[in-house]
């Protein structure tokens, strides 16, 4: 019944394989996009990004969304087209509006998305502006967990919190980093990679590849005057549930929440050590220690990465295509931070991540020759994502189980829809 | 036979040009080491995100696509002669046009304001980069070092690219 390439999740013999269809089909991309993208809960943007009175437009799986926060303070997810004839209502990226009018018309647009004039009303019955089809529409659900906001297109299914089961820990932790709160810094990375987005998924918290693909960042850090510290890398994979998944591991650069390192010298290290003293006060020395002293890499299913690593990003990345994805990250800061600390989290940040950094250029050359690879077809059909299956005590964070528990997921809704 | 004279202002262009060129003749080469050498020993580089003011943006408090000092650089440089540098091993082969070259001083510093498009082909694909440079341009030693390039996209996204794994 399934015509969906199957993985194939075999713990007795320590086999996991995925099907290189499942990158390169047309009709698997058209299935997620029914079985995922359609019903999972999907990262709109971050409470900071709106101040009230103020908008943002940003597509999600495609769908170009206008995201609001009225006078109020209330926020909105509406889709961006008129009720009238479609067109985009907003045709800006962001900025300050307590109305919307659409250009075509001139329908005009609350920032809860009602109607409040439209010209020539005269042409119209009674009661026409106030009826509902004539609103803007809301996307179906629209919950926040902390700052970060998430929209579904399903109008049923789980809350939120409950859909993000452990991750939700986890997101709560990296808020933790701030007394007074995180922020989005200005800026954003929109880049493209032309490959299959669940390759970026898998490649987001891989920490087997980093020894080869990264030798050049990790012998740049080596060069570069005591930005690498003595801390090794080692760590664990953790299976977040619902396809949710992280690894935690110590490493050997800086974090701007109080892991120092030599070349952030004595002022740095004084304020380091402040910033982890008042960790410690605010939510205890066991998880003060965890927040400044580890590297989390998380996926949140089907595609929001937090990156807690030398800098915080958070990374959105949708497909339009199934050898072509859209990719915007953000740096994520606490707003409290000092001007000094603020520009080494930003020096680190494009250091290692983004498309003009040490190392991305070198996951995004990873990623397109698979995509190309699987061109090759032959034999060679599926992938293996094996590694560290059944080691004694747990998975560790160069193995593969945080893929596999994406992959789990990834199947099991696929399989769940009619195809 | 009268020879017009050659302005101030024209001169100094075509002094700046003549180093733009030279920059761009040694990036499509990939001279890399020449091409550091054309800059002060505390110089920057920057390439500002397409959604702030690139001309006036600041990478200590934006998130920028590159933001790097002369340290970085100069390990850029180091990074792009590897072959661990997968994203460019093997190179792409780049092609910087640079136009619309224009240049005044503000006391010891030439500012320079240009146009570029810049090509990156690699596997069947050419990727075009579009945009504008800001130099400042100094004088050091007896020739023109180059303390600062910021390379403002006027592209809405980096997309389709993939990287800037290049020197824009």
């Amino acid at each position: 019944m399934a015509d969906f390439p199957r993985i194939i999740d075999d713990t007795a013999t320590s086999r996991f394989l995925v099907p290189r269809q499942a990158f390169t089909s047309n009709a698997t991309f058209q299935r997620e996009c029914a079985a995922i993208f359609d019903r999972c809960w999907l990262y709109l943007g971050h409470a900071s990004e709106l101040e009230p009175g103020a908008f943002l437009t940003r597509k999600v799986a495609r769908r170009p969304i206008l995201f609001t926060r009225d006078k109020d303070g209330t926020f909105h997810a509406l889709f961006n087209a008129c009720p009238h004839r479609g067109a985009l209502v907003c045709r800006e990226r962001k900025g300050a509006a307590r109305a919307f009018m659409c250009m075509y018309h001139g329908w005009t647009f609350g920032s809860d998305g009602h109607l409040m004039t439209l010209p020539g009303s005269s042409g119209y019955p009674e009661g026409f502006k106030t009826d509902p089809q004539k609103q803007m529409v809301h996307v179906p659900r629209m919950e926040r967990f902390g700052d970060f906001f998430f929209i579904s297109f399903a109008r049923d299914g789980e809350d939120l919190a409950t859909y993000l089961a452990e991750a939700g820990d986890y997101l709560t932790l990296v808020s933790e980093h701030s007394a007074s709160g995180m922020q989005i810094v200005g800026g954003t990375q929109e880049y493209a990679i032309r490959g299959n987005w669940k390759l970026l998924a898998e490649n987001s918290f891989d920490g087997y590849h980093a020894a080869c693909n990264h030798s050049t960042y990790l012998e740049y850090l080596k060069n570069a005057n005591g930005a690498l510290g003595a801390t090794p890398l080692v760590g664990v994979a953790h299976n977040l549930r619902n396809g949710h998944a992280m690894v935690e591991y110590t490493a050997p650069w800086g974090r701007p929440i109080a892991h120092w390192v030599p070349l952030w010298g004595d002022q740095g290290k004084a304020e380091i050590a402040a910033i982890h003293a008042s960790l410690e006060q605010r939510v205890g020395p066991q998880r003060a220690d965890r927040i400044a002293h580890k590297n989390r890499n998380m996926v949140i299913f089907p595609n929001l990465v937090v990156n807690d690593i030398m800098a915080v990003t958070v990374r959105t990345f949708y497909p339009t295509a199934p050898d072509y994805m859209e990719i915007n990250a953000w740096a994520l800061a606490p707003r409290e931070e000092s001007e000094w600390l603020r520009k080494y989290r930003l020096y680190n940040f494009t250091e290692f991540l983004g498309p003009g950094g040490f190392a991305t250029p070198d996951d995004v050359e990873a990623i397109e020759k698979c995509q190309q690879g699987y061109a090759t077809g032959g034999d060679a059909l599926v992938n293996d994502i094996s590694k560290g299956m059944n080691r004694e005590g747990g998975p560790l964070f160069d193995d593969e189980e945080q893929m596999r528990c994406f992959w789990r997921e990834w199947d099991k809704r696929l399989a769940s829809v009619e195809a | 036979m009268q020879t017009a004279a050659i302005s101030e202002t024209t001169l100094l262009r075509l002094q700046v040009e003549d180093l733009l060129f030279q920059e761009a003749d040694l990036l499509d080469q990939w001279r890399l080491d020449e091409w550091l050498a054309l800059y002060t020993e505390d110089a920057h580089y920057y390439v500002p995100p397409s959604d702030v003011d690139g001309d006036t943006a600041d990478p200590d408090t934006a998130l920028f696509y590159i933001a790097d000092d002369h340290v970085r650089m100069r390990e850029r440089v180091i990074r792009l002669k590897k072959v661990g540098a997968h994203s460019e091993h093997p190179r792409s082969k780049v092609r910087h046009i640079v136009s619309n070259v224009r240049a005044h001083r503000e006391g010891d510093v030439i500012h320079a304001r240009s146009s570029f498009i810049v090509y990156r082909s690699k596997d069947i694909t050419s990727d075009a980069f579009v945009g504008h440079y800001l130099h400042e341009i100094v004088e050091a030693e007896g020739a023109l070092k180059i303390a600062r390039k910021t390379c403002v996209l006027d592209m809405e996204a980096l997309r389709p690219h993939a990287r800037i794994s290049i020197i824009l």
